[in-house]
């Protein structure tokens, strides 16, 4: 599906953040919690905003509490599945 | 335990220059920076003239992560307590086992005003769902506190002073209290960044804010060409220490912080706030057992409205008596404008070069001096200088004095 989130679309998302990471560095580890990249809860909180606007819909609550990668887009791409 | 305070480290970034050897040769030299304001979005504004700080590129000095959550006046900050803990030698090896002894107090007048704007734009513009979580925290006037110590590990007490302008030498007075009560050090000062098209609208209606459009004309303190003052950006931070602590770790002393006393006097009642000023200075000299006589320059509040200047004037004579009239007074700022609450906080450094340089900087701008001061003009006026008086005044109504003497002489 198209609108499921990958590592590289994540990586672009963190750079708003102030995050620069290499997505297939990310893919190789995505149980590194996002804590030891430096993003921190508001980061992702605005991450989570950032994707609900691009994909037009709401994420799961719980979606800004998510502490790795592989976390958040289990989660994100579970819930853009169910929705479609 | 010494009883006495410290500065040992100095971070500037200001309109003149960025780091302290920068700031000084600009203000020694009395050459005014006031220009046009050019910030995006301001062109159409009554303003026309302010300080602005262009040589500053935030992204050389601080990370992405804590530049997308900041606004420019926190960037100030980042930048001004990285160079005041480089000035002092104060690396994180020499606090990482026990991070709790240092702390951070910060004054802020103004806020993140750019940050702000741009996301209430969003807001307007798109919807609440288009504003960053950061909006929630980098408005907020303890922005900088709060990053500072984030950023460099500082877990002591950290606070922020919202005492309007005079609040930039608040900040040293509660750094000193921070010593006393069992920190080692602390970092204090202040910056702003009030140059962004919403805060200058607030600014608007602030009584002596000077909107000529000759960037010589604009601030003329202490003349009969007094028109208000124009704003500024940028401010400094400061490392203050124990003077035992410091000189334990081979530290050099730049700088006593000797005494501070701050009054109030209330909105809107100009008559009142020279003898509050007075009333200060009285305080300030009290605490640093400092006689009158023994002050050797004097850097002024200099608003630049004929009434502010006056009762700037009679609190200098009501407090020194007829050394008032003798001492020599600066208002370096008539050259980069007035940063707010980092006003007297630049003023300070300003200060502590000076007694280490032994030169009163001149008040750019200013020939024509049409009260009973002697106001240094047109160059540097060399001198002996021991000991400096500090003063700032808030619109609002604080008024405080902070009295710096001249450190032991730098070891050879």
């Amino acid at each position: 599906m198209s609108d499921r989130l990958t590592m590289e679309e994540l990586a672009v998302l963190m750079k708003t953040a102030g995050i620069t990471v290499d997505p297939t560095e990310m893919a190789t580890r995505p149980d590194s919690a996002f804590d030891s990249y430096g993003l921190d809860s508001l980061g992702l909180l605005g991450i989570v905003g950032e994707l609900e606007n691009r994909r037009g819909r709401a994420l799961p609550t719980d979606a800004d509490r998510c502490k790795t990668p592989g976390e958040f887009l289990d989660l994100v791409n579970n819930s853009l599945m169910t929705g479609a | 335990m010494s009883s006495r305070t410290v500065i040992t480290g100095i971070g500037v970034v200001a309109p003149n220059g960025i780091g302290a050897d920068a700031f000084w040769k600009a203000t020694q030299s009395g050459i005014s920076v006031l220009d046009r304001v050019t910030r995006p979005g301001c062109e159409h504004l009554p303003l026309r003239v302010a300080g602005e700080v262009r040589g500053f590129d935030p992204g050389a000095m601080v990370e992405d992560r804590f530049l997308v959550q900041t606004d420019r006046f926190t960037h100030h900050a980042l930048a001004a307590a990285d160079l005041a803990l480089e000035d002092a030698r104060l690396g994180r090896a020499d606090y990482e086992d026990e991070p709790f002894s240092i702390g951070v107090v910060t004054a802020a007048g103004s806020g993140g005003g750019e940050f702000g704007q741009r996301e209430l734009q969003h807001l307007w513009e798109q919807g609440p769902r288009f504003v960053g979580p950061y909006q929630s925290i980098a408005w907020f006037y303890a922005a900088s506190t709060g990053q500072i110590s984030i950023r460099r590990g500082l877990k002591g007490p950290c606070g922020v002073v919202a005492s309007d302008e005079a609040g930039g030498l608040d900040a040293f007075a509660h750094a000193v209290r921070g010593i006393r009560r069992g920190s080692r050090a602390m970092l204090a000062g202040a910056t702003e960044a009030p140059l962004a098209p919403y805060s200058i609208v607030c600014q608007l209606e602030y009584e002596g804010l000077s909107t000529r459009d000759d960037p010589e004309r604009a601030y003329r303190p202490f003349t009969a060409g007094a028109c208000g003052y124009v704003p500024a950006e940028g401010g400094a931070m400061f490392v203050v220490e124990d003077e035992e602590a410091a000189l334990a770790r081979g530290a050099t002393v730049r700088a006593v912080l000797a005494g501070h006393a701050a009054t109030f006097t209330g909105t809107r009642r100009p008559d009142e706030a020279g003898e509050g000023l007075a009333h200060a200075i009285r305080g300030a000299l009290r605490e640093a057992g400092c006689a009158p006589e023994e002050i050797d320059v004097v850097f002024a509040d200099a608003l630049g409205t004929p009434q502010a200047d006056a009762a700037e004037a009679a609190a200098l004579a009501d407090a020194l008596g007829g050394h008032g009239r003798r001492v020599p007074v600066t208002a370096p700022k008539s050259g980069t404008g007035r940063a707010y609450c980092a006003a007297p906080a630049l003023d300070t450094a300003a200060a502590v070069l000076a007694l280490e340089h032994g030169v009163v900087p001149p008040t750019p701008n200013v020939f024509d001096v049409c009260h009973d001061l002697d106001v240094v003009t047109g160059g540097a006026r060399p001198a002996e200088l021991r000991t400096a008086l500090i003063l700032s005044r808030g619109r609002m109504g604080s008024n405080s004095a902070l009295v710096v003497r001249k450190g032991p002489s730098a070891p050879a």
